[in-house]
C-alpha cells in the first residue's frame, strides 16, 4: 500500500528508508490508522526522521492525496512570489460582512486543484489589492481563494485556520521555517562550534582515577594506594579572522556577527582580527583596522595547535592575491604578495579553515576562491559546512 | 500485566495537541522509541512526565551528559566498594560474588523494573555519535550484556521510549532509523492561552491578554539569543499575579516589569530593557 507515495517522497529527495517503509505498513496493520489525517500523523512520524523535510513532505502529501501541483523549479519561484505577495495583501482583512452568500453552490464545486488553478489565474489577472466581491483574490470575498471569506470547501491561504484536514495542514507548509534552505541563527552555530573542544588536564588533582588506583593497589598486594588526576578543562586556543571590509562583504554581516558573538561567549581563548578581502602583512585587533596592528610574523608566537579559522568570501581582483605589491591599500606593503602570507598562515597553524558565506555552487566562477581553497581547506559558512569545517578542525 | 488498550491523551499538568497524542500512541504501538525535538520550552521533557502520569507508569529520566558513556546508563560496576570491601571486610556483601557489587544504571533499571515504565533520556544530543548508536542497539534488542559477570539482561517490561533532543543538527541516520521522529513547534498564542489556563485556572483574562500579547513581541525582538519560553511566560506571570501594584493596564501602555524573569542572559536582558524603555515595542 502507498509504494507510490514511498516513491514520491523519495524522489522529491526526503530520505525515506524501506525499513521505516515497514514499520508504517505495520501500523497500518494493526490497525493504527483510520483517516487521512491519522495517516499523515503516521507516516510523517514514522517514514520523516527530520523537521527539516517536513515542508517537503507536506507538499508532497498534498500533490499524492489531494492532487496539489508539485511544485517544480519554476513552480516554486511562482509558489514563493504568489504566497508573498498574498500574504501582504491579507495582511489586514477587513470585515467579512458584506458579501456572504453568492454564487455559493457553483464554487463549492471545484476540487482543490480547481481551485489553485483559479487562484493562479486570478493572480495572473489581479494587479491590485482588493477586498470583497466575487472574483480577485483579497479579504473577505466569496472568491474560493483568499481568506476570512466563506467557501464551502475552499482552500485556505493564510490567515487563521478554522476547520482543519490533513491535506489543508499540508498546504499550510506550517513546517517551511525548518527547511534546508533556512537562516544561520546563533543556536545553530553553537551547536555546530561545541564539538569544537580541545580537553587537556588542569587544575588540582582531585579526580580519583579508579583504574591506576586498583592497578597500583595490586602492584602493591592489596595495600590501597589512592592515584588522582586533574580534571580535563576545554584549553581550546582559537583565531578568528574576520573579512569585514568593502562592499562584498556587507550581505552576511548578520551571519559573522552571530558567529562572533557566539564564539566569544563560549571560547576562554579567542583572538580576534580583522582584514579586509585578504591578508597582507598585517591584521588589526580593531574592526576599523587601523589603532592595533599585528604583523602576520609575529604569529609564530601563538601556540602551533591554534585553530585557525578565517571569514571572509575570498572574492577580489587577482592581482590583490597574486600581486607582490597588490593591497588595495597604499601603506600596506609588505613586498609579499598576499598569497604567500596565507600559504605562511596556513603553515604556521596545521588546524585551519576558511568559511565562505558565499554559496559552494558559486565558487567557481570568482578565481581568487579557487586560488585560496588550495591553501585553505574551504567550507560553506552553513550549517553543514560549519560542521564539517569543526570536524577538520578538531581532526589529529 | 501489559494492557493493550493503553492510551495516552493528556494529563493534568499538560495540554497536548492532538497530533502529537496520535504520534506518542502510534509509537507505543509500534513500540518504537519516540524522538521529540523542538525549541527549549516546547514541553518535551514534560510530555513524559505527562505521559508517565496518564498511564500510570513510574518515570525513569536519563540525563544524558557530554561525556557520557553507554555503559553508565546501563549498570555500574562499584569496583571501590568491593575492593573497600576486600580490603576491610566490615559489610555483609560476599566479595567473592560480582554480581553484589553491580548497580543498575537508569537503563538498567528500566529494563528490571517489575512494572512498565517510561524511560526518557533527555538531550541525547548531548552525547557524542557513538553512544546514541550503541544505545539504540540496546533498546532495539531490548538487552544488554553485564561483561563483568558474563550475564543478559533482558527487559522484563518494553519501556515507553521517549528521547529528546534540541540540536538543530540531525542525528546519526541508524539513529534515527530506529526511532518515530515528531518536532514540536512552539505553542502559537491560542495554545498558548490553554497553557496558561492550565496554570492559572483562574487568571484574570486581561492580565493573560496582555501578558501573552507582550510576550510574543518580545519573543520577536531581534538578536536575542535565548527566546523566552513557555516556562519564562509562567514564571513570568506568576511574579505579575503576585505584585499586588500591578496592573494588567500597564502592559498595554509599555510599562513591562520583572523583564529579567524572561530573559536570563545580560546582552538580551539589556537589549529588551533598552527596547521597552524606548517604547518600540
Amino acid at each position: 500500500m502507498f509504494i507510490g507515495f514511498f516513491y514520491k517522497l523519495k524522489e522529491a529527495g526526503i530520505p525515506v528508508s524501506p525499513t521505516s517503509f515497514l514499520t508504517l505498513q505495520k501500523a497500518l496493520g494493526k490497525g493504527l490508522v483510520s483517516s487521512l489525517d491519522d495517516f499523515y500523523t503516521a507516516s510523517r512520524a514514522v517514514l520523516v526522521k527530520s523537521e527539516r523535510y517536513f515542508d517537503l513532505f507536506d507538499q508532497v502529501f498534498a500533490h499524492h492525496f489531494e492532487g496539489a501541483e508539485m511544485p517544480d523549479y519554476e513552480g516554486v519561484e511562482l509558489d514563493e512570489l504568489a504566497r508573498a505577495l498574498l500574504e501582504s495583501w491579507l495582511h489586514d482583512p477587513k470585515t467579512l460582512a458584506a458579501a456572504l452568500g453568492i454564487n455559493e453552490s457553483e464554487i463549492a464545486k471545484l476540487t482543490p486543484d480547481e481551485l489553485i488553478e483559479y487562484f493562479k489565474e486570478r493572480l495572473k489577472e489581479q494587479k491590485e489589492r482588493h477586498d470583497g466581491g466575487g472574483k480577485w483574490i483579497g479579504t473577505g470575498g466569496t472568491s474560493p481563494v483568499g481568506h476570512s471569506g466563506n467557501h464551502p470547501g475552499g482552500m485556505r491561504v493564510g490567515g487563521a485556520s478554522r476547520n482543519r484536514s490533513a491535506v489543508k495542514v499540508a498546504m499550510e507548509r506550517r513546517y517551511r521555517d525548518y527547511s534546508l534552505d533556512g537562516p544561520l541563527t546563533q543556536a545553530m552555530v553553537g551547536e555546530a562550534l561545541k564539538r569544537l573542544r580541545n580537553m587537556i588536564p588542569a587544575g588540582p588533582r582531585d579526580r580519583l582515577n579508579i583504574d591506576k588506583t586498583i592497578y597500583q593497589t595490586m602492584k602493591n598486594a592489596g595495600e590501597i594506594e589512592i592515584v588522582f588526576d586533574r580534571d580535563l578543562k576545554d584549553r581550546l586556543k582559537v583565531v578568528l579572522a574576520i573579512d569585514n571590509g568593502g562592499w562584498s562583504m556587507d550581505p552576511y554581516v548578520h551571519v559573522v556577527q552571530t558567529l562572533f558573538d557566539y564564539a566569544r561567549a563560549q571560547f576562554k581563548d579567542i583572538k580576534t582580527y580583522f582584514f579586509h578581502n585578504t591578508i597582507y602583512g598585517t591584521i588589526w585587533q580593531d574592526p576599523s583596522r587601523y589603532k592595533k596592528p599585528l604583523r602576520i610574523q609575529e604569529v609564530v608566537r601563538f601556540d602551533p595547535e591554534t585553530r585557525l579559522i578565517l571569514i571572509g568570501d575570498a572574492s577580489m581582483a587577482p592581482y590583490e592575491l597574486m600581486a607582490s605589491d597588490g593591497s588595495i591599500y597604499i601603506d600596506e606593503r609588505s613586498g609579499k604578495p598576499s598569497i604567500e602570507c596565507l600559504k605562511f598562515l596556513a603553515e604556521t597553524f596545521r588546524h585551519s579553515v576558511w568559511l565562505n558565506p558565499m554559496q559552494s555552487n558559486m565558487w567557481g566562477y570568482t578565481q581568487t576562491i579557487s586560488a585560496i581553497g588550495r591553501i585553505f581547506p574551504m567550507f560553506e559558512f552553513s550549517i553543514d559546512g560549519l560542521e564539517k569545517a569543526v570536524a577538520h578542525l578538531m581532526a589529529k | 500485566m501489559v494492557s493493550e488498550k493503553q492510551t495516552f491523551s493528556g494529563a493534568k499538568h499538560y495540554v497536548l495537541d492532538e497530533e502529537l497524542a496520535k504520534i506518542v500512541n502510534i509509537s507505543m504501538a509500534l513500540e518504537m522509541p519516540l524522538l521529540l525535538k523542538g525549541e527549549p520550552g516546547t514541553g518535551k521533557t514534560m510530555l513524559a512526565h505527562a505521559i508517565a502520569e496518564s498511564l500510570g507508569m513510574p518515570l525513569i529520566v536519563l540525563n544524558v551528559k557530554s561525556s557520557m558513556k553507554l555503559v553508565e546508563a546501563l549498570y555500574q560496576y562499584d569496583t571501590l566498594t568491593r575492593l573497600n570491601d576486600s580490603r576491610f571486610g566490615d559489610s555483609k556483601r560476599d566479595v567473592r560474588n560480582i554480581e553484589n557489587y553491580i548497580k543498575m544504571g537508569k537503563i538498567g533499571q528500566a529494563f528490571t523494573s517489575d512494572i512498565r515504565t517510561v524511560l526518557l533520556i533527555d538531550e541525547i544530543d548531548k552525547a557524542d555519535t557513538d553512544f546514541q548508536d550503541d544505545m539504540l542497539d540496546v533498546l532495539d534488542q531490548m538487552e544488554f550484556d553485564i561483561i563483568e559477570i558474563d550475564k543478559t539482561m533482558g527487559a522484563k517490561n518494553r519501556p515507553v521510549i521517549i528521547i529528546t533532543s534540541n540540536a538543530k543538527k540531525d542525528l546519526s541516520d541508524p539513529f534515527l532509523g530506529r526511532c518515530n521522529f515528531h518536532h514540536i513547534a512552539f505553542p502559537d498564542p491560542k495554545m498558548m492561552r490553554k497553557i496558561i489556563r492550565v496554570h492559572f485556572p483562574n487568571i484574570d483574562s486581561d492580565l493573560m491578554e496582555n501578558a501573552v500579547n507582550v510576550f510574543y513581541k518580545l519573543r520577536e525582538l531581534e538578536s536575542i539569543e535565548k527566546r523566552p519560553a513557555t516556562r519564562e511566560l509562567v514564571n513570568w506571570i506568576r511574579a505579575l499575579k503576585s505584585d499586588p501594584d500591578f496592573k494588567a493596564k500597564e502592559l498595554a501602555k509599555g510599562d513591562i516589569p520583572y523583564l529579567g524573569v524572561l530573559f536570563k542572559k545580560s546582552q538580551d536582558y539589556e537589549r529588551a530593557v533598552n527596547t521597552v524603555s524606548r517604547r518600540r515595542l
